[in-house]
């Protein structure tokens, strides 16, 4: 008996877990999303009235404020956009990485991947801190292109999207080269001569036999880089300048600043929906095409 | 006939400190099925590797068909390579694997005739839309072997072809591929671990051992005649006899016999081999043992194999393995553990191992 009771935590953890730190909270927001905001503590009115007997207050006003006005929109289409320019950079630095890491000899390798993960040992603040050091006008970059007569004058490489961009692709490269290695690990190297042998070079090689076959990887990278890169607050604020909104700082703003909780849950709710279901139904076909190919 | 089809001149590689291959020099003819024997370690892959152009060699140089192709990429060599492994694309369909080297070059209506052919060349028409995943291992060793094929290589090189089937598929995919062999002229180069496999598979073969060829002959003359104490050893199984010149005979001091040698030999301590199939028994009471080329001995282990009988006879300091082929229908017809017996050999069959 005890042991069914322990098995069936193990089984049930994880959706006790999800249910816990994730459908609860999402609960929670939105109930906020669809509550009249109010000048008080909290900002907003309970959804449930029992003054005049009972009543439902809900209203999604909110939805239409934050879907009329393109600020909010903008600045959503904007991370998306970032999101994506970062994540195929990731993918453009770190699958050439993890392809010579999966590839390398295993003490090598080893070495390697220590290299890759080291950076998650000092802070991300002071990562991307450092960044801000390397980049400013008269930080190292600045210097060496000066010194080296390349550039006259120093140049603004902070406070722009540039700089958003290098230190996004920076703090989660790990986050990209880690599931790529992963699979590419598995790689069967016989592929590769197999493919030449049949007389197919170098780029037809990676184009009919390394791309396709990394696909599952590449996927898992991508989405790691992605999702957490569209709600991204703290490099955008650190790097970026006022050329940009991003919705994690319209979030913020929206939470802590106008203190309008309803209009901000409205925000994130519609948020994850935008993101997780086009994931969600991409999965889902993903995983029927993987399962034919699996290594 | 042309035995400098190809030509593997004077080849050696190093990875690092380790020699892998000294000085490797062989001619195989056009059409020839050719085997590289040997245990692992002894270079035969990284040779076979180096025709195929996956590694360069150190020095030397390999000629196909009189053209030096030492420093051509895989994909403009004239020739094929099928993995161990088989090397399939997990991506593709039996059909797209069969058509992959031929896409670049071949229309669709070329290509899907060329594939039909192959297919049916092989009996595999019916596994054309099968994911790699859904096919048996003899299945996927044909569609390994069609992918090449399918080229119309030069040159086939199969890096143990075999190994990856069961015992009873394998000698049956051992005489189609010979049959297929001498159909389609193709010469092929194989490497393998198995004596028998080599054996029954090679036109000819060489015995590789830490990197050197060590002989390179048909397989009869291989297993007749072998020259060194290693491939006695290693092909088939070898009584080994040291003697020495003693009078006008030799004598071995672990049988404690005469041998009768009709030929001269240059030192005067040898190895000699004496393979347990040569060797006759026989009752002790039906003879009585001459002081040349016959020992009694007691039968110490016996194995009944079905057509044959394997003794493990000991005499003196000395065990030998005796052969004894079962003519008689007659079940008791065996010796019984513990009997003593009479060996005898004509003096054709000892071999004079001379390194």
């Amino acid at each position: 008996m005890k042991n069914k009771l322990f098995e069936k935590y193990f089984v049930f953890s994880p959706y006790f877990w999800l249910v816990l730190f994730f459908f609860i909270p999402l609960a929670i927001i939105f109930k906020i999303s669809i509550s009249v905001s109010e000048w008080g503590m909290p900002p907003y009115q309970d959804i449930f009235l029992f003054d005049n007997g009972f009543k439902i207050n809900t209203t999604f006003e909110n939805y239409v404020y934050i879907f009329s006005d393109y600020y909010y929109i903008g600045s959503f289409v904007n991370s998306l956009i970032l999101a994506l320019i970062s994540t195929f950079f990731s993918l453009l630095i770190g699958f050439p990485l993890a392809f010579y890491i999966a590839t390398s000899n295993i003490r090598l390798r080893n070495i390697l991947l220590v290299l890759v993960v080291i950076p998650f040992w000092s802070s991300f603040l002071l990562r991307v801190y450092a960044w801000k050091i390397i980049l400013q006008n008269n930080g190292i970059l600045n210097l060496i292109l000066l010194n080296l007569g390349i550039i006259s004058e120093p140049l603004q490489l902070l406070y722009n999207q540039y700089a958003v961009i290098i230190g996004i692709v920076y703090t989660y490269l790990p986050l990209m080269i880690l599931p790529l290695y992963g699979y590419l690990n598995k790689f069967d190297l016989n592929l590769i001569e197999a493919s030449k042998d049949l007389g197919l070079n170098r780029i037809k090689t990676f184009f009919k036999v390394i791309l396709p076959l990394s696909v599952p990887g590449i996927v898992a990278g991508s989405l790691l880089v992605f999702i957490p890169v569209v709600g991204e607050f703290i490099i955008p604020e650190m790097l970026g300048g006022s050329d940009r909104l991003y919705y994690g700082k319209i979030l913020w703003e929206e939470f802590f600043v106008n203190r309008n909780w309803p209009g901000a849950s409205a925000l994130a709710f519609s948020g994850i929906i935008i993101l997780v279901l086009p994931i969600v139904f991409f999965q889902i076909l993903y995983s029927r095409w993987s399962q034919k190919i699996e290594i | 006939m042309d035995n400098n089809f190809l030509v593997i001149e004077n080849i050696s590689k190093s990875f690092g400190d380790n020699k892998v291959l000294e000085n490797i020099n062989l001619n195989i003819s056009k059409s020839e099925f050719f085997g590289l024997l040997g245990s692992s370690g002894s270079g035969k892959t990284t040779l076979l590797r180096i025709l195929g152009g996956f590694e360069k060699p150190d020095t030397g140089r390999v000629i196909l068909d009189g053209i030096d192709i030492t420093n051509l990429e895989p994909f403009n060599r004239p020739l094929n390579y099928m993995f161990q492994s088989y090397a399939l694309f997990p991506h593709l369909n039996v059909f797209n694997n069969l058509a992959f080297g031929i896409k670049e070059n071949f229309t669709q209506k070329e290509i899907e005739i060329n594939v039909r052919n192959i297919a049916e060349l092989l009996s595999i028409e019916h596994l054309l839309n099968r994911r790699i995943k859904q096919l048996s291992g003899g299945e996927q060793q044909r569609v390994a072997l069609g992918r090449c094929l399918i080229k119309k290589p030069k040159l086939l090189l199969l890096d143990e072809p075999l190994a990856a089937l069961d015992k009873k598929l394998r000698s049956k995919t051992q005489l189609e591929l010979t049959t297929l062999q001498k159909k389609l002229k193709i010469t092929f180069v194989f490497v393998t671990h198995d004596q028998e496999e080599a054996m029954s598979l090679s036109d000819r073969m060489a015995i590789m051992k830490n990197g050197l060829i060590l002989e390179c002959s048909s397989p009869e003359e291989i297993y007749e005649n072998p020259k060194s104490l290693y491939t006695a050893n290693f092909i088939g199984i070898a009584n080994i006899i040291e003697i020495y010149k003693k009078d006008e005979n030799f004598y071995s001091d672990d049988l404690g016999i005469n041998f009768k040698l009709n030929k001269e030999l240059k030192n005067t301590k040898t190895n000699i081999l004496l393979r347990p199939e040569k060797i006759k028994i026989q009752s002790i009471n039906n003879l009585k043992t001459s002081s040349f080329n016959s020992f009694s001995g007691e039968i110490l282990e016996k194995s009944y194999l079905g057509s044959f009988t394997r003794y493990e006879i000991k005499i003196k300091n000395m065990i030998i393995s005796v052969l004894d082929q079962n003519f008689n229908s007659n079940s008791n017809y065996n010796f019984p553990k513990g009997e003593k017996v009479i060996c005898t050999w004509e003096s054709e069959s000892i071999k004079v191992l001379e390194d």
